[in-house]
């Protein structure tokens, strides 16, 4: 199969269903605008995010200032804009790096077996039971507020369900067996691991990594919010949404502007995992191309009246 | 059928391995806060401290011992409930710790009961209309609720009902005049019952109602797609047209058939997320300025109670560990299969 045929694939399953159609649009709009503000710079935003006036501080949204100023006068719509490349990469980062350590761990536990899968899987166990907005709280304020450490933070309660993900499909694939014959002739791991193991292992992985970007955001958004590990002055949508305690009765949209973005963002990411979720399910799956069908034959059968 | 005697038996392996799961976090904590940050004293006494509060702090956590016998201290303390004394406060943490824990129960208790009834009541209506405008319209809003950040929820929930319609208390647990009625269990609204102070009662649920609502919308998202899906996922078993065809009572085979089966994990799901919802109350209790361990953890970091905050951590940390035993054990219960499916393991 050619890339092209793959990315036709791709689509029709993403539009097969509103859900995850309408969550797929707003994931492309945000990103092609976070992509574009990373190539441009400032240059594609009409002020500089980080320029502090305090002569136009506070200004409501006008045609000059589209989303209005904030309490030090920077222009909210530029930094809005501004804070896209960053949450959404840092929200990539955190679950690019899970799948990572997901895939390393989770293959050597599901593929070796013995006593290196039980230390990976309690070792994982022990990591699932940290609460991640605490935990991830109190490390970011044990290594100090960078943009860098706040990614630590929460990849570190981040990855157990990846190692969980990938152990379980590895099994799986494993004790089939073309696997089992490709061991019996001693084909080299690598073989192995690449033309057998990795491929069909991918997508359940990919899938759940996509929903998890959403899940990511938020909770990088949170610790913003609440002004731990993320520098201050950074455009971070939950540290620009965190002036919503001060300025709430008096300029609400200040916050509520970058609040909704998070919003939007997360809700595209989340539309899309709920519309692949149901097609990737086989009990649920059958069932819903049956009813469309079923509806096509309802129709055909159906006598013309004229 | 399967004996009593596995049950128990498997009952007790986990309630074992949790024990060293426990033992586990608290290693693993303790090295996170004595071994990963550069200079750790500096840390615990707070950034804007004199080199003498250093020195003191040093002295007072034994800092400068070698590491195990810090970690042999850090465990004695805990197992003996000292806590240590909370250098921004002055109180025993252990006692700060056991005073605002039962806030956050009340809090989440309610919000969990709230969760339960939208989430399978929206879940089983989503099932029945598999694949229907009103299946879309309910997954929409569940995807929207699980969407949204938890401080605009929070702080809209505040703004709609404190302000635009001014029909319920902004923060708080009580009305500020208000005498609290004597601690018996802690639960505010639990101790105005058992004391019979029927206004108290009212008061403290008038508080209670909102910042509950707020954490059931953000939360029963999981539940209604748990629900939906663990439905669904048994509508179409072959065992259930078979019981159809037998002529069983369709009400009969919603309630026996589909629900007992298609409900199992929901069970489960509602025992870990008990422990989720108490550690995800941070933002929600210091938007509703609600006294409970999350905003406790906060102002822990933000006026650098360092000492104060790695016991709230290991507290949740234990409880959260505590909520996926009850969840493996109900899991247990209701589904005996799991404890034969050895194969995994």
């Amino acid at each position: 199969m050619n890339f092209r045929d793959s990315a036709n694939k791709f689509f029709k399953v993403i539009f097969s269903n509103w859900l995850s159609g309408s969550g797929f649009i707003i994931i492309a709009i945000f990103s092609i605008i976070a992509i574009l503000y990373e190539l441009l710079g400032t240059r594609m935003v009409p002020y500089n995010p980080y320029e502090i006036n305090l002569l136009n501080a506070n200004l409501p949204p006008s045609s000059s200032h589209w989303f209005g100023t904030d309490e030090l006068g920077r222009d909210i719509f530029s930094r809005v804009i501004a804070a896209l490349p960053i949450d959404l990469g840092i929200s990539l980062f955190i679950v690019i790096a899970s799948s990572f350590i997901g895939l390393i761990l989770g293959i050597v536990a599901g593929y070796f077996r013995g006593p290196i899968e039980e230390v990976i899987m309690r070792l994982t166990d022990l990591f699932l039971a940290f609460p991640p907005i605490i935990m991830s709280m109190a490390i970011a304020a044990t290594l100090g507020p960078s943009l860098l450490n706040a990614a630590i933070s929460v990849i570190f309660v981040w990855w157990p369900p990846y190692v969980r993900l990938v152990r379980g499909n590895t099994l799986q694939v494993a004790s089939q067996d073309f696997i089992t014959i490709s061991r019996v002739l001693n084909t080299p791991f690598r073989k192995i691991l690449f033309k057998g193991i990795l491929p069909n292992i991918i997508t359940p992985l990919l899938i759940y990594a996509t929903m998890d970007v959403g899940t990511a955001m938020l909770t990088l958004s949170t610790l913003g919010f609440l002004g731990i590990g993320i520098p201050i002055n950074t455009p971070e949508l939950g540290l620009m949404s965190s002036i919503l305690t001060t300025t709430f009765y008096t300029y609400p949209y200040e916050g509520l502007i970058p609040a909704a973005f998070i919003f939007l963002i997360v809700l595209g990411f989340s539309l899309t995992g709920e519309g692949l979720a149901e097609l990737i399910d086989p009990n649920i799956r059958v069932h819903i191309i049956s009813r469309k069908k079923r509806a096509e034959i309802l129709q055909k059968s159906k006598p013309t009246t004229e | 059928m399967i004996g009593r005697k596995e049950l128990i038996l498997f009952i007790l392996k986990r309630v074992i391995f949790s024990f060293f799961v426990i033992i586990g976090t608290i290693i693993i904590i303790f090295f996170i806060s004595h071994v990963l940050s550069k200079n750790p004293a500096a840390l615990w006494a707070g950034p804007k401290a004199k080199a003498s509060t250093i020195a003191y702090v040093i002295k007072e956590y034994g800092l400068n011992k070698p590491l195990y016998i810090q970690l042999l201290n850090f465990f004695e303390g805990f197992f003996t409930g000292n806590f240590g004394i909370d250098p921004v406060t002055h109180q025993p943490i252990a006692s700060e710790i056991f005073y605002y824990f039962p806030n956050t129960i009340e809090l989440v208790l309610t919000a969990l009961i709230f969760i339960i009834i939208i989430g399978i009541g929206l879940g089983y209506i989503s099932a029945v209309h598999f694949n229907s405008k009103i299946d879309d319209l309910i997954r929409l809003l569940y995807t929207t609720a699980w969407a949204t950040p938890t401080f605009l929820a929070s702080i809209l929930a505040v703004l709609i009902f404190t302000s635009y319609i001014p029909i319920l208390p902004s923060g708080g647990m009580y009305s500020p005049g208000l005498t609290p009625p004597p601690r018996i269990t802690g639960i505010f609204v639990l101790d105005a019952i058992l004391t019979g102070n029927f206004a108290d009662f009212i008061d403290g649920l008038d508080h209670l109602i909102l910042p509950a609502m707020t954490l059931a919308f953000l939360n029963f998202g999981i539940v209604t797609r748990i629900s939906r899906n663990g439905i669904l996922s048994v509508k179409w078993m072959p065992y259930v047209k078979n019981a159809r065809a037998k002529g069983v009572d369709e009400k009969k085979i919603n309630r026996y058939h589909i629900l007992r089966n298609g409900l199992i994990e929901s069970n489960t799901v509602i025992a870990v997320m008990f422990g989720w919802l108490v550690t995800g109350t941070v933002v929600v209790e210091e938007i509703f300025s609600w006294p409970g361990i999350g905003k406790f953890a906060y102002s822990a970091i933000t006026s650098d109670d360092y000492p104060a905050l790695i016991y709230v951590v290991i507290i949740f940390t234990i409880l959260v560990i505590i909520a996926n035993l009850i969840a493996d054990i109900m899991y247990a219960i209701l589904d005996p299969r799991i404890r034969l499916g050895r194969g995994t393991r």
